[in-house]
């Protein structure tokens, strides 16, 4: 079972989790304590004492800036979260989330949820961290709609208008399908499969409208029933009341989520009529627009597992190892690792890849043998091994704008560049120089002498146990 | 305090449980470098090897930590390990803004004394001279200083060139034409068929070291901006075969001369950029006339091509503690507006990041044609350039920078294609288009580049509320966060 709650356990047993007993604040306070948090690569945070009804957390879907970190991943949390093992491999992890495989819901949908109503409390009252406009933020949450007693989830970002308005974003194709206007539910408070699912039914290649099913297939969600819509059971807060798409309106002041920077969105009002909630309820949020934020890690690994299925499906064989969105360069750049079929593969794997993804501009090509966990070292390679006239391709300057960078953002076109740091397959072998590495630089003599002599020379004191 | 010599910054990382004495009997032959490079890798403390043929070694003695890579370069300058790098670059520039001339001692009072072998006694293979990778061409001594002087003036260049040692009195030196010394060599001596008399002092005192892999400008005193590093002169001794004075305090002085139109084999080597390059090529001959060194000598070496990705070694960690502060203040004395200039975290000497508050029209480009024809013209092939309140060492900032800022379009910048001249350490030209050239230089030109990662206004974040952000690291400190990870920048200081 992968819920929120889940996550703060998994969080706490691993000694990843800092709990804020201090009074903080929901107004510029707790966005501001979330960012330094993750900007500086600390636990997750979540505070204990707000004034309002729910208690805060941050960071728990994200992760550490990986060339800071030897021994946690930046996509740990997310693994965690949706019920991976934990010694899971990134590649691992791109895999299980590239399948996409729909599920049932499990049986007790039917069930009640979680939540109950409050009475006299509006959206203020929840105490939701607020933007620097001072309006609260909807984060980390979906929205759950019906059609033809068929329910979807979608990606959401916004703000809390007035107290009983929300202002949201969805991805369009999303407000095409559920129409005009409806009943809903906001759901917060919830683990990470509901939000995985979500960006994967609405804003990839593939539309999938059933949501609940993708989350289904991710993990074990269990679900329940509120209106005839399928909602997960365990949500901390469930705001429900009516929608109304509103094609002309502005969007809702704040930074933008990662998800909106990958599909076409919308704008929708909510209308609220009932807010309910679990007893000592908790909500995710994380503060857009800062440095490694969950929503980038969510995105992240959403994108590189659909960019991973359609290059590994394309050509008829499977020749790339891995890609990365890093999330320390926010999603505007994509690494790949892939075997070089034939001279000029890099070459259509990056246009491949831009292809696919609205979202970089730029594209690094390494070799097979190129570790995912070391981003350090894969960018040196852009340093080191692409020669930097010949292997630093820039395309013609009639490509349309990529979405994450700063640049270009009124659609103007322009170039893309892709970094070849794979060796020339012209290259005899000779010319391909090793790299210096413990298993490379020193002979198997070398190595057996030094393991005998292990404790003889205090290496357990000084590097450790021998277990390498 | 700042360390008067080797053995004496030894002894204050030892009184910080920073040493890791080895007493047992260790090999020069890979061993003693494939523990250093494990003690690399974890981020370890230094490993001091007592008993390797009777002598010792010391592996990576200034390498920093992963997380602030200059501290073990501050404690050998006697300032805090804990300073920020803002702090601990300011604080070197002011120093080397304030050289000190050196004096000269007799040789009685100069530790490097100790022992003095000429003539028939002089033997290389006395030491134990480590052989750090499989695939090396030799062993090699790689942390020294090598002190030459110009021909035409009183000037005397101290630098930086590994040496592979061939026999008892012989060894090739890696000269590469383009840096100062090689010039000295290629263009003078060599010309004039006369040999280059140099020293080579091996475990000098750390401000010496450091000032030797600094671009201290030509003709300028190099013991002067050791002596500013160390806040006090520096003591030279003269050197029994030649006119060279050398520092009182190294562990070891090799003697000679480069003999002009002899070369010998040298490389390959496991290099600073975390590959073995090739191929093995012809490199000047030194011919060892003198050693000297104190009682039970210390030798340092680095292992080449562990400063990569996460892990240091002496190599990067002088880049970002040497090199760096001493490039900031080159470009502010040449008047340019430059916050900081420091070198990417993960790979030493290939890519430098600039921190400008200044992108007028041509200004950048002005600022990385200085750099590409003066100190930068070898090794370096990219700059990057960053708003002013980037941290240029802060590989998370830099990265986003680029790839938020830097539009394919107009912001990536190349000086040519093949154009440029590069050393031929690199990996990504075949040994045919490197060449196998007698000046050392590369046959090959290659392409450099500069990248504008400027925000042109587009930052990702307004300008940051100090105030606020430091009552969130303080929420967090005391609510358990390792104050470490926290940078707690005084409000009252404002933005960088």
């Amino acid at each position: 079972m992968t819920t929120l709650d889940g996550q703060l356990e998994n969080l706490r047993e691993t000694d990843d989790l800092v709990s804020v007993a201090q009074r903080v604040h929901w107004d510029a306070t707790a966005a501001s304590v979330a960012a330094e948090a993750t900007r500086h690569n600390c636990p997750a945070t979540v505070f204990e004492n707000t004034p309002g009804e729910v208690r805060l957390a941050s960071g728990v879907f994200g992760g550490p800036d990986q060339f800071t970190s030897l021994d946690r991943q930046p996509w740990q949390r997310t693994a965690q979260a949706l019920g991976f093992d934990s010694d899971c491999s990134y590649e691992t992890m791109i895999e299980r989330l590239a399948r996409r495989t729909t599920d049932s819901v499990d049986d007790s949908s039917d069930r009640e949820p979680d939540a109950t109503s409050l009475e006299d409390v509006d959206l203020y009252g929840l105490g939701l961290p607020t933007t620097d406009d001072g309006e609260p933020l909807i984060d980390l949450g979906i929205l759950v709609a019906t059609r033809d007693g068929a329910t979807t989830w979608t990606p959401i970002r916004g703000v809390a208008q007035r107290s009983t308005t929300l202002r949201l974003t969805i991805p369009e194709a999303a407000a095409d399908w559920i129409g005009p206007q409806t009943d809903a539910s906001i759901v917060l408070g919830v683990g990470a499969a509901p939000l995985v699912a979500a960006i994967q039914g609405w804003t990839q290649d593939r539309i999938t409208p059933d949501v609940p099913g993708l989350a289904s297939g991710i993990s074990d969600v269990s679900m329940a029933t509120v209106d005839s819509r399928v909602v997960p059971s365990a949500a901390d807060v469930r705001i429900d009341g009516e929608i109304t798409i509103d094609r002309t309106a502005p969007d809702p002041n704040g930074s933008k989520s990662a998800w909106e920077r990958t599909c076409e969105t919308t704008v929708v009002d909510v209308h609220v009529d009932r807010i309910a909630t679990r007893e000592d309820p908790v909500v995710a949020f994380t503060p857009l627009g800062e440095p490694l934020t969950d929503d980038l890690h969510l995105v992240s690994l959403v994108e590189a597992a659909q960019l991973f299925r359609r290059v590994n499906g394309y050509w008829g064989v499977s020749p790339v190892e891995w890609i990365r969105l890093p999330v320390e360069a926010r999603l505007g750049l994509c690494l790949v690792s892939s075997e070089i079929l034939y001279a000029g593969f890099e070459w259509q794997l990056a246009n491949t890849l831009f292809s696919f993804s609205k979202l970089f501009d730029k594209v690094l090509v390494l070799d097979e043998n190129a570790d995912p966990t070391n981003l350090a070292r894969s960018i040196d390679d852009m340093w080191v091994k692409a020669h930097p006239g010949n292997d630093w391709i820039f395309s013609e300057p009639n490509a349309p704008s990529a979405t994450a960078p700063r640049y270009r953002q009124d659609g103007e076109t322009g170039s893309r560049l892709y970094i070849n740091a794979t060796w020339d397959p012209h290259w005899d072998e000779e010319y391909i120089a090793p790299q210096v590495t413990f298993e490379t630089s020193f002979s198997e003599n070398v190595k057996e002498a030094l393991e005998e002599r292990w404790e003889e020379l205090g290496l357990d004191e000084l590097v450790g146990s021998n277990n390498r | 305090m700042t360390a008067d010599s080797l053995r004496q910054y030894l002894q204050t990382l030892e009184t910080r449980g920073e040493i890791h004495r080895i007493s047992e009997p260790v090999s020069w032959n890979l061993e003693a470098s494939a523990v250093t490079m494990l003690a690399n890798t974890e981020d370890s403390r230094i490993p001091l090897f007592e008993d390797v043929d009777g002598a010792r070694l010391v592996g990576d003695p200034y390498r920093g930590s992963q997380r602030r890579p200059w501290d073990r370069i501050a404690l050998g300058l006697g300032l805090p390990p804990d300073l920020s790098y803002e702090e601990y670059y300011e604080a070197v520039i002011e120093r080397l803004n304030d050289p000190k001339s050196p004096t000269t001692v007799e040789a009685d009072d100069a530790p490097c004394k100790d022992v003095v072998e000429t003539g028939d006694d002089v033997d290389l293979l006395d030491f134990p001279w480590p052989y750090i990778h499989a695939g090396d061409g030799g062993r090699y001594s790689n942390l020294h200083t090598l002190i030459a002087p110009d021909i035409d003036s009183e000037w005397v260049d101290w630098s930086y060139h590994r040496s592979m040692i061939h026999d008892d009195e012989t060894a090739s030196v890696l000269l590469l034409a383009g840096e100062q010394t090689p010039n000295l060599y290629y263009y003078k001596y060599e010309r004039r068929d006369e040999p280059m008399p140099v020293a080579i002092a091996v475990g000098a005192e750390p401000a010496v070291q450091y000032t030797s892999v600094m671009w201290i400008p030509t003709g300028r005193d190099e013991a002067e901006f050791a002596g500013g590093l160390k806040g006090e002169p520096i003591e030279l001794v003269e050197c029994e075969t030649n006119d060279l004075r050398v520092p009182a305090t190294a562990e070891l002085v090799i003697e000679g001369e480069i003999v002009p139109n002899e070369r010998r084999d040298e490389g390959p080597f496991g290099d600073y950029f975390g590959y073995v390059h090739g191929p093995r090529r012809s490199m000047p001959l030194l011919r060892v006339t003198g050693i000297t060194h104190q009682q039970d000598p210390i030798i340092p070496f680095c292992v080449e091509g562990t400063g990569v990705g996460y892990s240091e070694n002496s190599t990067s960690s002088m880049e970002a503690g040497c090199v760096g502060p001493d490039a900031t203040l080159g470009l502010r004395t040449a008047g340019f507006d430059v916050e900081c200039c420091a070198p990417w975290k993960s790979t030493p000497r290939t890519v430098y990041t600039i921190a400008t508050p200044s992108d007028e029209n041509g200004y950048l480009h002005e600022l990385a044609n200085f750099i590409f024809t003066t100190w930068g013209m070898l090794h370096v092939d990219f700059f990057i350039f960053v708003d002013a309140d980037v941290d240029p060492l802060d590989q998370r900032q830099v990265l986003e920078a680029l790839t938020l800022h830097a539009d394919p379009d107009e912001d990536f910048h190349q000086f040519g294609v093949e154009t440029m001249p590069k050393v031929p350490l690199n990996i990504y030209q075949t040994p045919t288009e490197k060449g196998d050239v007698q000046t050392g230089t590369s046959k090959a030109k290659t392409a450099k580049a500069y990248i504008d990662a400027t925000s042109d206004g587009s930052a990702t974040r307004d300008s940051a509320d100090t105030e606020l952000e430091y009552r969130a690291q303080e929420i967090l400190e005391s609510a358990g966060v390792d104050s470490e990870k926290l940078p707690f920048v005084d409000p009252g200081e404002g933005e960088r």
